[in-house]
């Protein structure tokens, strides 16, 4: 089939390597088994002092791994989940032949993260008695808090030089972040990127998604008739994004909108879902009827699952095959975007279509096909789906 | 080497003192001193004062710069946002917070904590619905922002409004990272020469050292540690309508030369 990429991918760009760690485990295997399988990886919430019941997706033996001797200044649980992504699957060799092949100064670093290390910060407040004691002398905003600790991090353990910087868009970051690795290349600022997506549990997510009444008591159900919110999940995913490679799974269209109506709820038509979804389409030149498979963002809130729905059956017709993964990984928030990118890219390479773990009954009102049990299926086109606080919407499409 | 042109349509400015473009450009001029006077909190006139009370200074300072942009751009542009901290006011209250055992967040600070709540709220209070981005890159977030900004325009052949900006911290997060004084940076930049078009910025990757401002005010300006001053070399030469070179760092060790000439 010839695809006419409207002038994009010029350049050849495909991504060339990917690893990621979650609630269902670290690496492709465990990913590919949770889509194979339709398990969930989400547990009873052990937090401690959370002073509510929840489910969540926590990501099991960080705190035992040995984190690099040279670089411990920057060690926090978002930079041992990093840790974790990066040294799983081969994804440190595929980085070094990069990093040969280009040059480090011509390799760049595009993080998406909504907390970063902040669950250090918060440990570190807590642990303050008085209100007006300093932050203690050997703790460093820079490698832990800052939006762009894990950044900074990535490229040092990399030994990469090029541009870096972090997109911090809330549930869209990491969507967003290959976009951005996309242009980069495209411009010949880069010839690589790595891109990444990493949010870790941590109080304020939990806390701040309980106090908007988001967070279900029990594991989520997305598109499920009686759904009651969302779990939190913590999660790291990176992709190579490098150019004058041909025979690769590639970003073939991007599209991005703004709400602009609310900082927490989409419009009930999900319209600037629909724009960032068609813009996703003209930019790779491919029809909606093309599109093998949907990812919803789907975080399983009684709101945004339908207004969600509705832009996609609005765009793709009521029957192109559509699930959410948040049953299966939680909601991993920043993370989200990159880690569900690689999910899509699995299910491209197996041809499966993965299902809604957590589905019992489908919402009447949920309006397109949603897959309940992972199936087979010839893919070629699969688009994914991240929307974040601020009304900030992005769907990527894939291509083999 | 690949080199991006964009056209500069519009400078925006907000600072102590200096609260727009005109007012810092006279004193670059002038090469007169600055020296903070008073206690400053910005007011954009698109929220009403009771929306502006409920939101961060940081948001408060964000839209004083997007909304003097505001005018230069059609409803086609791109936004990009950039802060090297945030909304950090919110995310002190938050952990203080947690801090309680019932760790209590009210819900309008926790959907405004994220660090595209001013370009959330920017997108709302003038109905933007085109893309919009929000990134940071610790002490080189105005280079990371400008790139963003020079990617869109090229790529997406369309105009982008660039709002850098950041705002002091309260204590104890101040003292690790001090940011002196609240600060904003606009640019309106488009992918061809409108007859708004002051300057044209030629853009490269170079690993140069980062240009450093030279006169009274910019050099006072820089003192107080806040990120955005990053710009202050290129407003130098903007103010003086000058042609020139600045070199803007990026994270990492690379960093952008803008050749600046006129439109």
């Amino acid at each position: 089939m010839t695809v006419n990429f409207g002038g994009r991918n010029a350049d050849h760009i495909g991504i060339t390597g990917y690893a990621l760690a979650s609630c269902v485990g670290t690496g492709r295997g465990a990913h590919l088994d949770a889509i194979t399988t339709g398990r969930s990886g989400l547990t009873p919430c052990a937090y401690p002092d959370l002073p509510f019941d929840c489910y969540v997706g926590h990501v099991a033996g960080l705190e035992s791994m040995q984190f690099p001797a040279g670089i411990s200044d920057f060690d926090n649980r978002a930079n041992r989940l990093a840790l974790s992504a990066l040294q799983s699957d081969g994804f440190l060799e595929a980085a070094g032949k990069m990093r040969e092949r280009w040059g480090a100064d011509r390799c760049g670093v595009i993080l998406g993260t909504s907390t970063s290390g902040i669950e250090k910060l918060e440990s570190v407040y807590r642990g303050r008695t008085r209100d007006d004691d300093p932050l203690p002398d050997d703790y460093v905003m820079s490698h832990n808090d800052n939006h762009q600790a894990v950044a900074a991090f990535t490229q040092k353990y990399l030994g990469l030089s090029g541009p870096s910087y972090t997109i911090s868009t809330a549930c869209s970051s990491s969507a967003k972040a290959l976009i951005d690795a996309t242009q980069l290349i495209e411009t010949g600022f880069c010839d690589a990127v790595v891109v990444g997506g990493v949010d870790t549990l941590c109080l304020i997510s939990l806390n701040g998604f309980e106090a908007m009444q988001l967070v279900s008591r029990e594991p989520c159900r997305p598109c499920d008739a009686g759904r009651n919110g969302l779990s939190i999940g913590e999660a790291a995913g990176f992709l190579i994004v490098e150019r004058d490679h041909d025979h690769c799974i590639r970003l073939s269209g991007m599209g991005e909108s703004s709400d602009g109506v609310s900082m927490s709820t989409p419009p009930k038509d999900g319209a600037g879902a629909a724009v960032a979804m068609r813009a996703a389409l003209a930019g790779a030149g491919i029809s909606p009827d093309q599109i093998g498979y949907v990812n919803l963002h789907g975080t399983a809130t009684p709101t945004n699952d339908t207004a969600e729905c509705a832009a996609v059956s609005n765009v793709f017709g009521s029957d192109t095959p559509a699930s959410s993964l948040k049953g299966m990984l939680g909601h991993t928030l920043g993370a989200a975007g990159a880690v569900e990118a690689i999910m899509c890219i699995i299910a491209l390479e197996e041809n499966l279509i993965p299902g809604n773990t957590g589905l019992g009954e489908l919402d009447p009102d949920i309006s397109c096909d949603i897959v309940a049990h992972t199936r087979t299926a010839e893919l070629s086109h699969v688009v994914s789906n991240a929307f974040g606080f601020g009304g900030s919407n992005c769907a990527l499409l894939f291509s083999q | 080497m690949t080199s991006l042109r964009l056209y500069l349509n519009k400078v925006a400015f907000s600072g102590p003192d200096l609260d727009s473009w005109e007012k810092l450009s006279e004193v670059l001029e002038n090469d007169s001193p600055w020296a903070r006077s008073s206690e400053w909190d910005p007011s954009p006139a698109i929220l009403s004062a009771r929306s502006a009370r409920r939101v961060t200074p940081q948001i408060r300072l964000a839209l004083t710069v997007a909304e003097q942009l505001g005018d230069s751009l059609g409803s086609d542009a791109g936004w990009v946002f950039a802060s090297s901290v945030g909304e950090g006011e919110t995310l002190h209250v938050i952990l203080e917070a947690l801090r309680t055992p019932d760790m209590m967040i009210q819900p309008l600070r926790f959907q405004n904590a994220v660090h595209n709540a001013a370009a959330g709220q920017w997108s709302i209070a003038a109905g933007i619905t085109g893309p919009m981005t929000s990134i940071a890159a610790l002490d080189q977030t105005a280079g990371a922002g400008l790139l963003k900004a020079a990617l869109q325009v090229s790529r997406e052949d369309r105009p982008v409004g660039l709002v850098v900006y950041d705002v002091p911290m309260p204590e104890p997060l101040n003292a690790k990272r001090p940011l002196g004084v609240p600060l904003g940076v606009g640019l309106s930049l488009s992918p061809t020469a409108g007859q708004d078009a002051s300057a044209a910025i030629d853009i490269t990757l170079c690993r140069e050292p980062p240009t450093a401002p030279s006169q009274l005010a910019s050099t006072a300006l820089q003192a107080t540690g806040n990120p955005v001053c990053d710009f202050l070399p290129l407003l130098e030469l903007l103010s003086r309508k000058a042609t020139g070179q600045v070199i803007l760092g990026l994270h990492g060790g690379s960093a952008l030369r803008l050749d600046v000439s006129a439109a």
